[in-house]
């Protein structure tokens, strides 16, 4: 087995801790047949431990590399610094990650605002759609990073929470 | 027959219809907008028109740019395809006054059928079961509990001028309501410009089953059968297929002469389809409304009858009466269709923009693809997340599926995310294989969109990934089209590597 440089970043692992561990395998590396390759990317088949060839796709693009395989699609790139790593993880964060791109068509939350877990902060209409941000967590808003009328992509910072040890009159449980 | 006609849409839909016009020796003109100069529509068109801009309302909305374009090219008729423009009175009547034929039913049919509560008396006059459903409301009014209180919890909020789900939300408890309200009329007059909704009754184990109508202009109406459509999300169809698992004779004969009953009650001429609910535990039916364009799903209903429905449209539209009757109407062996959508199973289904890297579609006897995207193409969040449709014929359902699933393990599609991981697993399920499945599939079984462990196929990948990385980080060496060991670059060295 490889040593692991690369963290999957999607689709999300089901565990409920540390994303980037895979199990150890019993074999070292996995057979592997190159069929075709092009520009940053290699078509193949790989033979899995059940003894079964299956075909892969695998396609860098930039820092990211995408992997095809029997018909399920991952993303990884390098493990991300540990702030960041920190910063992702759900629950206990600070700031409401936009996810989708589209356009901010109503902010229901301003500034010294007390949120509810699950109260609609943003509204972003995407690909025809109203996806609704809602608080992940119980709180009190320290900042509304977009209005309406942004055009926002995935990923960027929408509201950004007091963190729970400073949030003002934060007495309760969480 | 037209000597040239304009589609004025994009993907999937406008290339579809393309198709069938060059089949029928007639010339095309096609029209995009900025993000779409190089979508595959554009280029198969003989002629192609931009647009400028990139935002549906500066494009494929604007009526007068169209029609300004559909009569300096030539064109005698204009196709609306589905979404956009095709169910809006207005386009259909303003084509009429620049002397273009509009491929669809009347304006005036448009308008009865587009307005849902006359579309519903229109039902009830002739003989068909609706669902109970409130008087419109608007933003500003102040009568939610008057308009609920004969509904009833859980219900529907409803766009007047809906389809397709846009402006449409379930509604459990009463202090949910104005929320849902305000919230889908906002969605409902950003999609229709009409910000009208209405409530209707929430069905629950309800199946969603729609016939396909054809009519010419002489009212000659015959139906195409069923489609099951209950694979939801966000009330909008993933999955379909006809037969419906959930029709016997009897009960798709009565639906059948409803639907026909309620295009001719409605004076439709053209390719429409009627949309009921069945409720699975009682097999009764109710009609929710008619659509008056082609529908997204129409691929099914063409493998199994093995005709162009698209062509029907283009002949009916252009005077010629239909020939068929109803007892040529014979289907052969079972079809599903499966909607590639740009959007995370793993996320409630959130739209996913970002450039196609790879889009390598599988072919095969009794596949079909119905695409508007190519390999490199940047997928953006101006318009539906739909990529694509890819349809498996059979000559039994079981045979369908198989087809399917081995299609869909076999798309590579990296770069956007897709649903084809929740199809694979919606075609794998016993409720699903079963056919005893309702519009609360996708609810009711959280273990279709959960995200996978990190065992089998993602520990190869992340082997994969990790090789593929390391040993391009340290060899500069550029992979060529020629799979050689000494060209392999990322690839030299493995220790078990097995090269063609």
């Amino acid at each position: 087995m490889t040593p692991r440089r690369l963290q999957q970043i999607h689709p999300p692992a089901a565990g409920p801790e540390d994303s980037a561990t895979v199990p150890e395998r019993p074999t070292d590396r996995p057979e592997i047949e190159v069929t075709a390759s092009g520009d940053g990317r290699f078509e193949g088949r790989v033979r899995l431990d059940d003894g079964r060839a299956i075909s892969f796709l695998v396609h860098r693009d930039g820092q990211q590399v995408h992997v095809w395989i029997g018909g399920q699609s991952y993303v990884f790139s390098p493990a991300a610094p540990t702030v960041r790593v920190r910063g992702q993880r759900q629950g206990a964060s600070d700031d409401i990650i936009c996810p989708v791109p589209g356009v901010v068509i109503a902010v229901h939350v301003s500034q010294d605002d007390a949120v509810e877990a699950g109260q609609d902060l943003v509204i972003i209409e995407s690909m025809k759609t109203e996806q609704i941000v809602k608080s992940p967590r119980k709180g009190t808003v320290q900042r509304v990073s977009v209005q309406e009328g942004d055009r926002v992509d995935r990923g960027m910072r929408l509201v950004v929470l007091h963190p729970l040890t400073e949030a003002p009159g934060g007495g309760g449980s969480c | 027959m037209f000597a040239k006609v304009m589609v004025a849409n994009r993907g999937e839909i406008a290339v579809r219809v393309l198709q069938t016009l060059q089949a029928m020796g007639i010339a095309t003109a096609a029209v995009y907008s900025d993000p779409d100069a190089k979508a595959p529509h554009a280029a198969l068109a003989d002629e192609a028109y931009a647009l400028g801009g990139s935002s549906a309302e500066e494009t494929y909305l604007d009526r007068q740019k169209l029609i300004e374009l559909a009569l300096s090219c030539g064109a005698e008729a204009v196709h609306p395809g589905y979404g956009f423009l095709a169910e809006n009175p207005a386009f259909s009547r303003e084509c009429a006054e620049a002397g273009l034929v509009f491929i669809g039913p009347s304006p005036e049919t448009m308008e009865l059928l587009g307005d849902k509560i006359r579309a519903k008396a229109m039902a009830v006059q002739a003989g068909v079961p609706i669902v109970p459903s409130s008087p419109l409301w608007s933003p500003g009014d102040s009568r939610p509990d008057e308009l609920s209180s004969e509904i009833g919890f859980p219900l529907l909020v409803k766009a007047a001028a809906g389809g397709g789900g846009r402006g449409m939300r379930i509604v459990e408890r009463r202090q949910d309501l104005e929320q849902a309200l305000e919230s889908a009329g906002r969605e409902a007059a950003s999609c229709f410009s009409d910000g009208r909704v209405f409530l209707e009754r929430y069905i629950p184990a309800a199946r969603h089953v729609e016939f396909q109508v054809l009519a010419d202009s002489a009212g000659n109406t015959i139906h195409l059968l069923e489609r099951e459509c209950s694979v939801q999300r966000r009330y909008q169809k993933v999955i379909e297929e006809t037969p419906s698992p959930a029709l016997d004779a009897g009960l798709r004969e009565v639906m059948g002469r409803s639907a026909v009953a309620t295009a001719k009650s409605a004076g439709y001429a053209n390719a429409g389809t009627v949309e009921f609910l069945v409720d699975a535990q009682t097999g009764e039916f109710y009609f929710l409304e008619m659509n008056a364009r082609i529908q997204v799903e129409h691929p099914v209903t063409e493998e199994t009858l093995k005709l162009d429905m698209v062509e029907w449209q283009v002949r009916i539209a252009s005077g010629e009466p239909l020939t068929l009757s109803q007892d040529d109407i014979r289907p052969t062996g079972h079809a599903l269709e499966c909607r590639i959508y740009a959007e995370d199973p793993y996320a409630d289904f959130a739209p996913a923009a970002g450039r196609l890297l790879a889009w390598r579609p599988p072919s095969g006897m009794g596949l079909r693809l119905d695409s508007g995207v190519t390999e490199g193409m940047e997928i953006s969040a101006y318009y539906d997340s739909m990529l694509a449709k890819l349809v498996a014929w059979g000559p039994n359902r079981q045979a369908a599926i198989g087809r399917m699933t081995g299609a869909l393990e076999s798309f590579p599609v990296v770069g956007v995310t897709t649903n084809i991981p929740f199809l694979i697993r919606a075609m794998a399920h016993p409720a699903f294989v079963s056919g005893d499945y309702n519009t609360g599939f996708i609810p009711q079984h959280p273990e279709l969109t959960s995200a996978p462990g990190p065992a089998g196929l993602g520990a190869a990948a992340a082997e994969i990934a990790e090789l593929f990385w390391q040993s391009n980080g340290s060899n500069t060496a550029r992979p060529t089209a020629d799979a050689r060991p000494d060209a392999l670059g990322p690839w030299h060295g493995l220790s078990k590597a097995v090269y063609p």
